[in-house]
């Protein structure tokens, strides 16, 4: 049985934690936050152990695994400690907010020995997953070019996220899901990056809420990724994908294949079961993706093997979109390494 | 003022198959008259002519001698040559896009429309969907508040330049995907946000098809005068399989809101269960832009009104292609000239 304490409550919190409790061979042992009462609350629901005290899960034995689920700007300490603590770290993107907190987190890995994974749950999506399978096949032949497109009302339920030095902005916490896409299916980091990220529409806070992203690959290949907070509220969770190659395209869009909607009183609501969380013997395939993402870091723990998404590749995704910010502030193209 | 009936219309050049649409669209036109077709290569000038009734000439001149006005379709490299001779016989113009493949003509045709004050319309046709259009009166509307960003694609399905070998010949077309379909967007851009475009940024990518001569795949990122954002992909990337010909898309983001267009969207599914077309097909029933295009142009001329698409448009969708050409040699973000 593997031990595993999951580290923040909130939206991902609680999404991880769904999806730990019906993982087989694991055994949520502590939920931690710092507000007693909220934590309470939420590890009752979820039936769990509130630990308000971090020192009494990294020194519990029992616990192998820290799930870090808090913002990002407390990822790097907290994995830090975990990871010299000899726990496995999975950690919410993005991993850190710049690459002097990455390189401590991966060199702490790699010191203690520990599996260190960053959850870029799009690699687990089926929709994304079905698409690298058609690149991997050949089925498209050469890529040539990738549009992505990802957004929806900004994060204001969190008040960190609407703060650039907390959460990096639209760049670094949102565009970075299609980014590291990118990078997976085009085999590695872009050679050239060049975008616009700026502050829309949300003037009360020092937050970039709409990037434009350009991104030329060693291979020619090019790709543009627009990430956007500015949406009206009512706008739903929106992504899209379209790949084109030398031999075909593929499209994507996850509003269009709703294959459940549901209409009461002046909500409509959509419903896809690869996306919801899996319930046994409610939902009849285990398709959530972050049940993917959680049960992939499990087997490599358990088998040994190197997470798809560990420090160094997350890495690659954080490096490029630090310097899509920095191209829109120089207003120039600039190389993507370091 | 002068008073025709019927307008005396005549082809330069079809090379461009937007030509027959513009040739159907002026047929059910009761004030113009189609009186004639030149193209350098006969073959194409006798197709067009049995399609249309129409007669052909060898010679330009004769032609242009019986006619009030002109529609230039012909290949790129040789829209100012024949915009220039008509122009210098007093004719009015529809230019099929892009309107030159150089600034210097561009300008030249500028100066001598203004100084024939004949009417000159850009076919640039998005501003006559009726959908587009309806986004521009949205936006001008203050629907969506300040406007701050523009993402649009116009892409198009790979096998259609391969239909014609000019699309892909540098020489006439002036470029491929860059050339051919930067200017509807940027167009738009232009239109809908009463600003010009400041600075170009484009990236052309590897080509998905290895063996034309020109680039068949860019992304393109625009500033305007405003301060606002734009995006526009042009490439030539669809599927040879794809359903239609392309897209047209544009999404406007304000302070107050966003507007997502897909103007080519209105179509019937249709799958046939006869091989080889038993796939699904797109049949198209929405508006048709390009007869609001031809009508308007035959208005401008009977009734002295202005064209959507001047002479100085054309020269700025050129300003912005060349400038985009110019970044991706240079790598740096370029500025309009
Ligand atoms: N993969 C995805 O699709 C996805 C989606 C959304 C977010 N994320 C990422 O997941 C991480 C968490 O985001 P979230 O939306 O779950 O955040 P959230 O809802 O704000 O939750 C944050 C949690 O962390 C705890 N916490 C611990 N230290 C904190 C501190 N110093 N400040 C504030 N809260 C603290 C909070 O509880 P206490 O206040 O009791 O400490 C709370 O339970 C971020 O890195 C984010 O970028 C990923």
């Amino acid at each position: 049985m593997i031990g595993v304490a999951v580290l923040g409550y909130g939206f991902m919190g609680t999404t991880h934690l769904a999806a730990w409790k019906m993982m087989e061979g694991c055994s949520v042992l502590g939920l931690w936050g710092r507000n007693r009462a909220k934590l309470e609350e939420a590890a009752s629901r979820y039936g769990v152990e509130p630990i308000t005290e971090l020192d009494n899960i990294l020194k519990n034995d029992k616990i192998e695994v820290v799930d870090i689920c808090t913002p990002t700007y407390t990822h790097v300490e907290l994995a830090v400690r975990a990871l010299e603590a000899g726990k496995h770290v999975l950690v919410e993107k993005p991993m850190a907010l710049n690459l002097g907190e990455a390189d401590r987190m991966i060199r702490a890995a790699r010191k203690n020995g520990r599996k260190l994974m960053v959850a870029h749950v799009l690699r687990f999506f089926p929709e994304y997953m079905r698409v690298k399978e058609l690149v991997d096949g050949g089925h498209l032949g050469e890529i040539t070019s990738l549009r992505a497109w990802r957004g929806g009302p900004a994060p204001e339920w969190s008040p960190w996220f609407m703060d650039l030095e907390k959460s990096g902005g639209v760049a670094v916490d949102l565009a970075i899901h299609d980014v590291d896409y990118a990078i997976w299916v085009n085999g590695g980091l872009p050679s050239r990056v060049y975008a616009k990220i700026v502050n829309l529409v949300h003037k009360e806070y020092r937050v970039h809420d709409f990037a434009l992203i350009t991104l030329r690959f060693p291979t020619g290949s090019i790709a543009v990724i627009e990430a956007n907070w500015a949406l009206p509220k009512t706008y739903p969770f929106t992504m899209k994908l379209e790949i084109d190659g030398s031999k075909g395209v593929v499209q994507l869009d996850n509003q269009t294949p709703i294959p459940l909607k549901m209409w009461t009183g002046d909500k409509v609501e959509g419903f896809a079961p690869e996306t919801l969380p899996w319930k046994p013997g409610v939902h009849p395939f285990p398709l959530d993706p972050f049940y993917r993402e959680i049960r992939h870091f499990v087997e490599c723990i358990i088998q040994d093997r190197k997470p798809i998404t560990d420090g160094e590749e997350a890495r690659k995704s954080l490096a490029t979109c630090l310097a899509a910010v920095e191209s829109s502030e120089k207003g120039a193209p600039v190389t993507v390494g370091g | 003022m002068y008073l025709v009936e019927k307008v005396r219309t005549g082809f330069l050049g079809v090379a461009h198959f937007h030509a027959d649409s513009y040739a159907q669209s002026l047929k059910t036109i009761p004030q113009a008259e189609l009186v004639g077709v030149f193209d350098r290569d006969k073959g194409l000038a006798h197709e067009f002519s049995q399609k249309f009734s129409v007669p052909t000439y060898d010679d330009m001149e004769k032609l242009l001698k019986i006619c009030d006005a002109v529609v230039i379709t012909s290949e790129n490299a040789l829209h100012h040559e024949y915009a220039v001779k008509a122009a210098e016989e007093g004719k009015h113009i529809l230019c099929e896009k892009p309107m030159t493949t150089t600034l210097r003509d561009a300008d030249e045709l500028v100066g001598l429309v203004e100084k024939k004050r004949i009417v000159f319309q850009m076919c640039y046709v998005m501003r006559y969907h009726t959908v587009t259009s309806l986004a521009r009166d949205l936006v001008v509307g203050g629907r969506i508040g300040r406007l701050l960003v523009m993402v649009g694609t116009n892409k198009l399905n790979r096998s259609l330049p391969l239909l014609r070998a000019w699309f892909t010949d540098k020489s006439l077309s002036g470029g491929g995907a860059v050339m051919d379909h930067t200017v509807h967007l940027s167009d738009l851009m232009r239109w809908i946000s009463s600003a010009e475009v400041v600075e170009v940024y484009t990236e052309i990518g590897r080509n998905a098809n290895p063996k034309l001569q020109v680039e068949d795949s860019f992304l393109t990122t625009v500033v305007m005068g405003d301060g606002s954002i734009g995006h526009i992909d042009g490439s030539w990337t669809y599927s040879s399989g794809h359903y239609t010909w392309g897209d047209v898309t544009l999404e406007l983001l304000g302070s107050e809101g966003v507007l997502q267009v897909d103007a080519f969207r209105q179509n019937v599914y249709f799958i046939s269960s006869e091989k080889p077309d038993d796939r699904l097909v797109w049949h198209y029933y929405g508006c048709n832009p390009d007869l609001l295009l031809v009508k308007d142009f035959i208005q401008c001329i009977l009734g002295g009104g202005k064209p959507r698409a001047n002479v100085y448009d054309g020269r700025q969708g050129v300003a912005v292609t060349l400038a985009s050409y110019q970044s991706s040699m240079e790598g740096r973000p370029v500025r309009p000239g």
